[in-house]
Order: structure tokens, then C-alpha cells, then sequence
């Protein structure tokens, strides 16, 4: 009865399940707050066909949050999310995209001239569909000497 | 019939009105009597009590607003047109929720000022705090997280620029983020989020460190000066109640022929009711005016509807953020992440890299004056770079000047 390393023994291991039992609730409650599945956008989605986008335009697909460009070289997509906090940035004709939030500044390419952005802006890759139509993938990343041709 | 409810029925003796603050579970949050001290209103400035009356009117009007809004994308923001328009007193409901969360964000900034510039997180006060500085956390908390509710463009890009703040934090930022918007993007889920968290989640917690704030309050007493803290338990006389207030039975004030009560207690303690309580609901009387007037002349901006692919120009986060804006407009991960990490460090370990208690209960005591310097020099640089991102920055994050159109 008054067996103190028996009753040291009982106690320690009964605080033990206590705290391991707690800590595999929170630990499985933690994992359940991280959905598997997402009920967002596509990453690759179609924009319309190649004709759309008549060579030497910039368009702003705000549904998608890119420019589309066409220039002679052949087709490219800019993210419009600024790398700094996620605001859409504009593009500014001949200088590049400026973001409204705390002022970040890209070059045409979408390399960060200054502000704080510590990242260019993405680039996306394309592709075309058996429909002929331009196909984007935002998990594809790319380099800004990618130019699509059709 | 009365009697069993209210067990001493209206007092009219002192010994009855006290008997009524030991008896009522309400009233007890009090002493039966407290320290002249503590009543003096240039003291405390009643911000604590004002804290506490703003989050029950927060809860009050939060709760019958859930009942006309939906968290959801499509429905939240025809909620707030219909809360504004259709209901009725709706408008009133909603710019009081609105009004007394701003005030609150205000009231416990200034509070936390007034237990530093007093001294008063000294022993044994320490942990309450530690305390205190999660209360303000949960406060901020709750604003940030009902500021999305309404899904308008304020509510959108405020969230779109914190949630991403989040995001810098070292190691666990992405895991962070993706847990607060339950994905990767402020969409339906986010939303619920949010809702969850700010009806329930943090209201509970806010509830439950309140109560443990103002329990450990009750139990160690408003701090006061050293002449007027109440003398250690072994010069007590065995056999004669303490003098302190702060825990006792309704012994202290029964008549004991013998030994007078009143005789023995330090002439600055008086009886709570009425002293005290009487200046607590006068406090809450200034609180409900205060806002109801605002509730009345000024509408809580509802803007438009929130469009992902439109970003405002400036997009600018809720105002208490907006200092944590200006340093996150240098560098996201040092201003956004780093410097308030530390600053709430700081905070928490303000007692303990403090200890010496000297300078207690009275505002701006010369023996603290370094301690005071630096906190007023902290406070005056957070609440200076709140109004350069509120009135300073325009389109673009450029520097503007307010007078300028
Ligand atoms: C939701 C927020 C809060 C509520 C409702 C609240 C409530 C209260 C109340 C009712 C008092 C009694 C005295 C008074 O009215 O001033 C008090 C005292 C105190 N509060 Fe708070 N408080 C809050 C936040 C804070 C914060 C942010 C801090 C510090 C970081 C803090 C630290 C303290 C300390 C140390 C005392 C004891 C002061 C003394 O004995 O003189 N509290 N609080
Ligand atoms: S989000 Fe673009 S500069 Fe901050």
C-alpha cells in the first residue's frame, strides 16, 4: 500500500498517458484543420484562342490575374501577383508593372526594379489545346526568354 | 419570491451592502471594501473597467448580428446591404459592433500604457501581465479577423495583404497561411475561417483570459503605493481581521462589541457599494453614450463588393495595422515578421526584465524613469507609424501629405 516507488511509478506513468494522450488529440486536430482537397481554381486553364491576342498587345486577364503578351517573338504569360504581398500589380506601357500597395516597381520583364518585392514576378508557362486554344500552366514556371509559338 | 434570487434583498445598512458584495456571485468580483487609492479616477482612468464594458457590448451586438449574416462568399455581402438598409436598427447594430471594436483596439492599447507608466506589473502582478499582453493579442486578433467578414474591397485586400504577412514567417509560414484560409486562396473557405474564429474561436479565449485577469485583480488588489498596501500577513495582531480587503468573510464587518471593525481599518478603505460600484456604472453610462452617439452620426464603411481581380489603389490593411504596413513597405520579412515578433517578446518579458519593485502605483515615478523613457519612446514610434501609413501614404504607398487634395 505505502509503496513509494510503486506509487512514484503509477503516478509517473498515469501523468505520462495523460500528457502523451493529449499531445495525439492535438497533434491529429492539427492535421485535420489542413484540407486535401481544395475546391479552387485549375492551375491549367485555356484563355482563348492564339487570334485573340493580336501580335504586339499586353492583355490583363483579371478572372486569371496575368498579362498575356504577343510580341514578335511569340506569346508569354506575367503573373499579376506581386511577389511581395499579393496585390495585382499594373502594367505600365514601356516601363514595366507598379504595384499599388507598398510601391514595389518591375521592369517590362517582371524583374523587381525596387520597392520591397523580393521576387520577380512569375512566369507561367503555355501550351496549346486540340481545341487551338492557349492553354496556361501556373505550375509550370518558367524563365523570361520563354516565348510560345503557335 | 425575491429572496431567492437575490438573497439580501436591497441593502439599506452598510453592513448589508456588504454582506451583498460576499454573497452575490456578480458583486464578488469586488472586495467588500477597497483602498481609497483605487477609486481615484486619475489612477486607473477606468480603461481596464471601459476594456471589459467594450467586449460585452461586442458580444451583445456580434451575437444578434450572426443571426442576419451567412459566411459565405455570395450571401455575406448582400448580409451587409440588408443590415444596412433593410433591417431594422440594423445600421445602428452594426456601427455599434463597429465603433466599440475600434475603441476597444484604442482603449486596451491605452490601458497597457497606464499599467506601465503606474508600475504596476511589478510583484506580485507579474503574470497578469503576461496576461494583459495575450488580451491585447486577442483583441487584435478578433479585429483582423472581422474585418473580413463583410467581403467588401476594404475586407478583401486587408486579408489578401495579412494573411500574406503570415506567410514570411520562417520555417512554418506557408504551413501557417494554408491553415488560416484552410487553401491557398481567400475564397469560401477562408471565409468560414474566419467566421469560426471570430465568433467563437477568440471570443472564447478573450472570455476565458478576461476572467482570469480580473480574478487575479481581485485577489492581489488594484496596486497602490507602498504607504498604502496594507501591511505583510505577520504584523497581523492574531485574532483581529486583517485590514486588508482583499479576501475575507463577512466576519470583518459584523459588530464585535469588543473590537470595533471599524476602528481598526486604515482610514482610506471605504465600502465598495457604494463608492466604488456607484463610478462603475457611471463609467458604463459614459461607455453606452459614447457609443451609441457614434453608432448614430457615423456609418461603418461598407465599400464594394470584394473583386480579386481589382486591387484598390492604396490598398490599405485596418488602421491598428497600418504602422505594421509602413514596416512591412521595407521589408516583409524584417518589419512584417521580425520586429513584431520581438516587440511582443519584449512585452511579455517586461516584468521580469523589470523586477525591482520600486515606483509602484504612482504614475511616472522618478525611479523609473529609464523604464518609462523607453516604453514611451516604443509606444510613440508604433503610434507614429500608424499615422504615416493612415494619413502619409497614397496611391502607389507614395508619401503624400494629408492637406494636400
Ligand atoms: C481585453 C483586454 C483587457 C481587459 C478587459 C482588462 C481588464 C482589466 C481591469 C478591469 C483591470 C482593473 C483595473 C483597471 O480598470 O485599470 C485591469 C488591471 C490590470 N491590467 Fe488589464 N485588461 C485588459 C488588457 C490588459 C493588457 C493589454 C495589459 C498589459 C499588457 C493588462 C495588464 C493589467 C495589469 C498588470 C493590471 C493590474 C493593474 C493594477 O493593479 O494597477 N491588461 N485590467
Ligand atoms: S503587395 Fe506589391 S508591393 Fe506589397
Amino acid at each position: 500500500m505505502n509503496d513509494p516507488t510503486r506509487r512514484r511509478f503509477l503516478f509517473s506513468t498515469g501523468v505520462t498517458s495523460v500528457v502523451l494522450s493529449a499531445c495525439g488529440f492535438l497533434g491529429a486536430t492539427a492535421r485535420y484543420l489542413s484540407p486535401n482537397v481544395l475546391y479552387e481554381p485549375p492551375h491549367r486553364f485555356p484563355i482563348g484562342s492564339p487570334e485573340e491576342f493580336p501580335p504586339g498587345t499586353a492583355t490583363f486577364l483579371p478572372e486569371h490575374r496575368l498579362f498575356l503578351f504577343n510580341n514578335p517573338a511569340g506569346f508569354y504569360a506575367i503573373s499579376s501577383v506581386c511577389t511581395h504581398l499579393g496585390c495585382n500589380v499594373r502594367h505600365i506601357v514601356g516601363e514595366g508593372f507598379a504595384c499599388p500597395c507598398h510601391g514595389s516597381r518591375f521592369d517590362e520583364n517582371g524583374q523587381v526594379v525596387h520597392g520591397p518585392a523580393p521576387e520577380p514576378l512569375a512566369w507561367f508557362g503555355l501550351s496549346l489545346s486540340p481545341r487551338r486554344e492557349l492553354v496556361v500552366n501556373t505550375r509550370q514556371p518558367v524563365q523570361p526568354e520563354y516565348r510560345f509559338r503557335v | 419570491m425575491g429572496r431567492t434570487i437575490f438573497r439580501v434583498g436591497w441593502p439599506r445598512t452598510d453592513k448589508d451592502r456588504a454582506a451583498a458584495m460576499i454573497s452575490s456571485l456578480v458583486l464578488h468580483i469586488h472586495p467588500a471594501k477597497v483602498q481609497r487609492h483605487s477609486l481615484r479616477a486619475s489612477y486607473t482612468l477606468g480603461l481596464g473597467l471601459t476594456s471589459a464594458y467594450l467586449f460585452g457590448v461586442l458580444i451583445v451586438t456580434g451575437v444578434v448580428l450572426m443571426l442576419y449574416y451567412t459566411p459565405h462568399p455570395l450571401d455575406a455581402y448582400r448580409n451587409m446591404k440588408d443590415l444596412q438598409f433593410v433591417v431594422t436598427f440594423g445600421p445602428v447594430l452594426r456601427n455599434m459592433h463597429r465603433w466599440a471594436a475600434h475603441a476597444m483596439v484604442v482603449v486596451v492599447f491605452l490601458h497597457m500604457c497606464r499599467v506601465f507608466f503606474t508600475g504596476a506589473y511589478k510583484e506580485p502582478r507579474q503574470f497578469n501581465w503576461v496576461l494583459g499582453v495575450g488580451l491585447l493579442l486577442l483583441t487584435l486578433g478578433l479585429s483582423f479577423t472581422g474585418y473580413l467578414l463583410p467581403w467588401d474591397q476594404l475586407a478583401f485586400w486587408a486579408i489578401t495583404v495579412g494573411s500574406n504577412i503570415a506567410g514570411y514567417a520562417p520555417g512554418l509560414g506557408a504551413e501557417i497561411k494554408y491553415l488560416l484560409l484552410g487553401g491557398n486562396v481567400i475564397e469560401s473557405g477562408a471565409l468560414l475561417r474566419f467566421y469560426v474564429l471570430h465568433c467563437v474561436i477568440l471570443p472564447l479565449l478573450a472570455a476565458m483570459l478576461i476572467a482570469m485577469h480580473v480574478y487575479r485583480v481581485r485577489k492581489d488588489g488594484l496596486s497602490a503605493p507602498p504607504a498604502a498596501e496594507p501591511p505583510p500577513i505577520e504584523e497581523m495582531a492574531p485574532g483581529r481581521f486583517p485590514p486588508s480587503t482583499r479576501s475575507y468573510g463577512l466576519m470583518a464587518l459584523a459588530d464585535r462589541p469588543a473590537q470595533p471593525v471599524v476602528e481598526s481599518e486604515p482610514d482610506d478603505e471605504v465600502l465598495t457599494w457604494p463608492h466604488l460600484l456607484y463610478r462603475e456604472v457611471l463609467v458604463l453610462l459614459a461607455v453606452l453614450i459614447a457609443l451609441h452617439a457614434a453608432a448614430l452620426l457615423f456609418n461603418a464603411p461598407l465599400e464594394e463588393i470584394a473583386d480579386p481581380t481589382r486591387t484598390p489603389n492604396p490598398a490599405k490593411a485596418p488602421w491598428y495595422f497600418l504602422g505594421l504596413q509602413e514596416l512591412v513597405s521595407y521589408s516583409a520579412l524584417i518589419g512584417g515578421v521580425l520586429v513584431p515578433t520581438l516587440l511582443v517578446l519584449a512585452l511579455v518579458l517586461v516584468p521580469y526584465l523589470d523586477p525591482v519593485p520600486r515606483g509602484v502605483g504612482v504614475w511616472f515615478a522618478p525611479e523609473r524613469s529609464r523604464a518609462n523613457r523607453i516604453f514611451a519612446a516604443l509606444a510613440s514610434a508604433a503610434v507614429a507609424l500608424t499615422l504615416v501609413g493612415m494619413f502619409f501614404r497614397g496611391p502607389n504607398w507614395a508619401w503624400v501629405w494629408p492637406w494636400t487634395p
